[in-house]
């Protein structure tokens, strides 16, 4: 019983609402909205839940000493200079977020939006550490991911197009050097001309983009985006939307009880 | 404004030339009480400051006319969800330059009514009916106990080694359930993932920490980690203050992750869910801290991050397919059967959508837009 009853309320709400997806009339039309107001009471209600878990947990952190206990202090005494503040201002003058309120002024604007915008802007560091792991271009997957970034890279940011001729050529000279030096390496006089050729290549193509590459980078980025990024996108789209339905259907139907107890 | 000054704008400023061809309409796809009215714009409309929207109930009777509503320069539309059902209603359009007016004609009647049938989502109901049929049937090969073969997800296969690994090392495993609510799709999955970890960790004694962003996520993920020790026949090794609330503010959850990863360093990483900005800061701390990292969102801006930054990801339906193909339970197995087998459907209508309208192109044969007419219907 302890697990019918959930599951009985779940299979009926499930079947309402796919139903009123396709039905607009009343009473069905504005059902999903009805749930929803009636999911945001019930979650307001549980984030007293939440407030109670935060304390205790950092309070337990406080109490025996475990590492980094300092910091449970500071969130604690955070979290009630904040309650406080936030009450006194709206008490005061209507609401904490109105413009004259010292507590949007002192506490929002100068402490907790550029605390937020901290956190932000680490991410370009981090962008910077992840794409260096993802570029290195050791597989053949990760030199395509290489050549992609960097075509869609410069042909989307001002001078880029200049800037490529540049990047691209000595790119394309390291890599004729390399073949050079390798060349001399090899035994085989097959793989010594195939390292010479790859050479002369990666020199011809250094004059072919000179000439045309600044007039086509736009246009290749465009592509890349437009074409196979796109047709991909979309691919992880639809196969989302199906496992979506699938998902849904066997909450519905009771098959996936996960979030049961 | 005094009559002499009224007369001199007239001198000064031309009257706006009105809005043509208003139509009222029921708003279609509703639930009744909405009309919908259209004009042209007023060939002086880059001079109009708003259009003012009037209407008058049962006779075009500019006396009872009443203005419901206004809308700047630009605009042709407007819905005025202020009436009642099987009315009749009529509308005119007035267009305003400062102080002067332009009145359009008034539209024909016009009365609203509920629909029972939500014509813009045909095409989602041939889906969920041929879905559906497909469901059907791979249930019931289950139930007569078919093998359903699913092909082999990686990160899944992981699930077990990364937990392991973490304890080897004697170090807990953190599990991220992102920025989703119990609401959202991909949370249910990720508790379905949580669950299987959770079960894994009390078989090794090992420790699962999960700090929330959401209260009733975390009580859903308090009673699925609890399930998880009790299945395993270890409900004495769960601790709930494991499961905790952090924060409902992204960058404040994401510095919060960040230092929970830092101090406690963890053996293996669980990123699962609904991720947005937050997914690199969070996989990137994780990878500076030396663990086994398993992502898992349907988020498709955020998925190129985990792949780069992450061991194993699992894209989009995969993280659905998750609770079925961990579980190896046969009716959570044909419903991913079932799915599998639409993809290949919608796969092969999409190639022969191809390869028709391409030689309609070369052909000039219009005969070949068959399918893409048909498509249309919906």
């Amino acid at each position: 019983m302890r697990r019918e009853v959930p599951l009985f309320i779940t299979f009926i709400s499930g079947i309402l609402l796919v139903i009123a997806l396709f039905i607009p009339h009343k009473p069905f039309g504005n059902l999903e909205q009805r749930f929803n107001d009636w999911y945001i009471i019930v979650s307001g209600f549980t984030m007293i839940l939440g407030i109670d878990s935060l304390l205790l947990h950092h309070w337990n952190n406080f109490k025996r000493k475990r590492e980094g206990w300092i910091y449970s202090i500071a969130l604690m005494l955070a979290f009630f200079i904040t309650l406080i503040w936030g009450f006194y201002s709206g008490i005061k003058v209507g609401s904490p977020f109105k413009p004259n309120s010292s507590f949007l002024k002192y506490f929002y604007t100068f402490v907790f939006v550029p605390l937020q915008a901290t956190m932000f802007s680490l991410l370009a560091f981090f962008i910077a550490s992840a794409a260096y792991r993802a570029f290195r271009a050791r597989t053949f997957d990760a030199t395509l991911l290489l050549t992609a970034a960097a075509f869609v890279m410069l042909g989307r940011v001002p001078e880029g197009n200049r800037a490529s001729v540049y990047l691209f050529g000595i790119a394309l000279l390291i890599a004729a050097i390399v073949l050079l030096l390798e060349a001399k390496e090899r035994v085989s006089t097959f793989e010594k001309l195939l390292h010479y050729l790859g050479a002369a290549v990666a020199i011809v193509l250094i004059y072919v983009q000179y000439r045309i590459l600044p007039s086509y980078l736009p246009q290749i980025a465009d592509w890349i985006m437009n074409i196979p990024q796109l047709a991909a996108k979309r691919g992880i789209f639809i196969g989302i939307a199906l496992g979506g339905i699938a998902m849904s259907l066997r909450i519905i139907l009771g098959i996936e009880r996960t979030y049961l107890k | 404004m005094t009559a002499l000054s009224t007369v001199l704008l007239f001198l000064i400023v031309q009257f706006p030339a009105p809005p043509q061809n208003v139509r009222a309409y029921d708003t279609p796809n509703d639930a009744g009480n909405s009309i919908t009215v259209t004009w042209d714009l007023s060939p002086d409309d880059s001079v109009v400051s708003r259009y003012e929207i009037y209407r008058s109930k049962g006779e075009p009777s500019v006396d009872s006319a009443v203005v419901v509503g206004s809308v700047l320069r630009g605009s042709t539309q407007f819905e005025d969800n202020s009436v009642e059902n099987n009315v009749h209603y009529y509308y005119f359009v007035r267009a305003w330059v400062d102080t002067l007016y332009a009145d359009s004609k008034w539209s024909a009647a016009a009365y609203a009514k509920p629909q029972w049938f939500h014509t813009g989502r045909k095409s989602a109901l041939v889906i969920l009916i041929f879905f559906g049929i497909l469901l059907f049937y791979y249930l019931q090969k289950a139930k007569q106990g078919a093998e359903l073969y699913i092909r082999r997800i990686a990160g899944l296969e992981a699930v077990d080694e990364a937990v392991g690994r973490s304890t080897e090392m004697g170090r807990p495993i953190l599990f991220i359930l992102g920025l989703g609510f119990v609401s959202d799709i991909p949370t249910l999955a990720a508790l379905a993932i949580l669950k299987r970890v959770s079960k894994k960790a009390a078989e090794y004694e090992s420790e699962v920490i999960v700090p929330c962003y959401d209260p009733v996520v975390m009580t859903a993920a308090q009673e699925v980690v609890k399930e998880g020790y009790m299945e395993a026949g270890r409900p004495d090794l769960y601790n709930e203050r494991n499961i905790y609330y952090l924060t409902a503010d992204q960058f404040g959850y994401a510095a919060g992750v960040d230092g929970i990863m830092v101090r406690e360093k963890p053996g293996a990483v669980f990123l699962q869910g609904l991720f947005y900005a937050e997914s690199l800061i969070l996989a990137e701390t994780g990878h500076s801290i030396g663990a086994i990292q398993i992502s898992g969102t349907t988020a498709v801006t955020q998925l190129p991050f985990f792949i780069a930054a992450t061991d194993y990801t699992l894209i989009g339906e995969e993280m659905y397919a998750a609770s079925a193909y961990l579980s190896k339970d046969p009716l959570s197995l044909s419903t991913i059967k079932a799915e599998d087998v639409a993809k290949m459907v919608f796969v092969a209508l999409f190639v022969l959508g191809v390869v028709l309208e391409t030689l309609a192109v070369i052909t000039g044969n219009q005969s070949f837009h068959f399918l893409k007419n048909w498509f249309a219907l919906f």
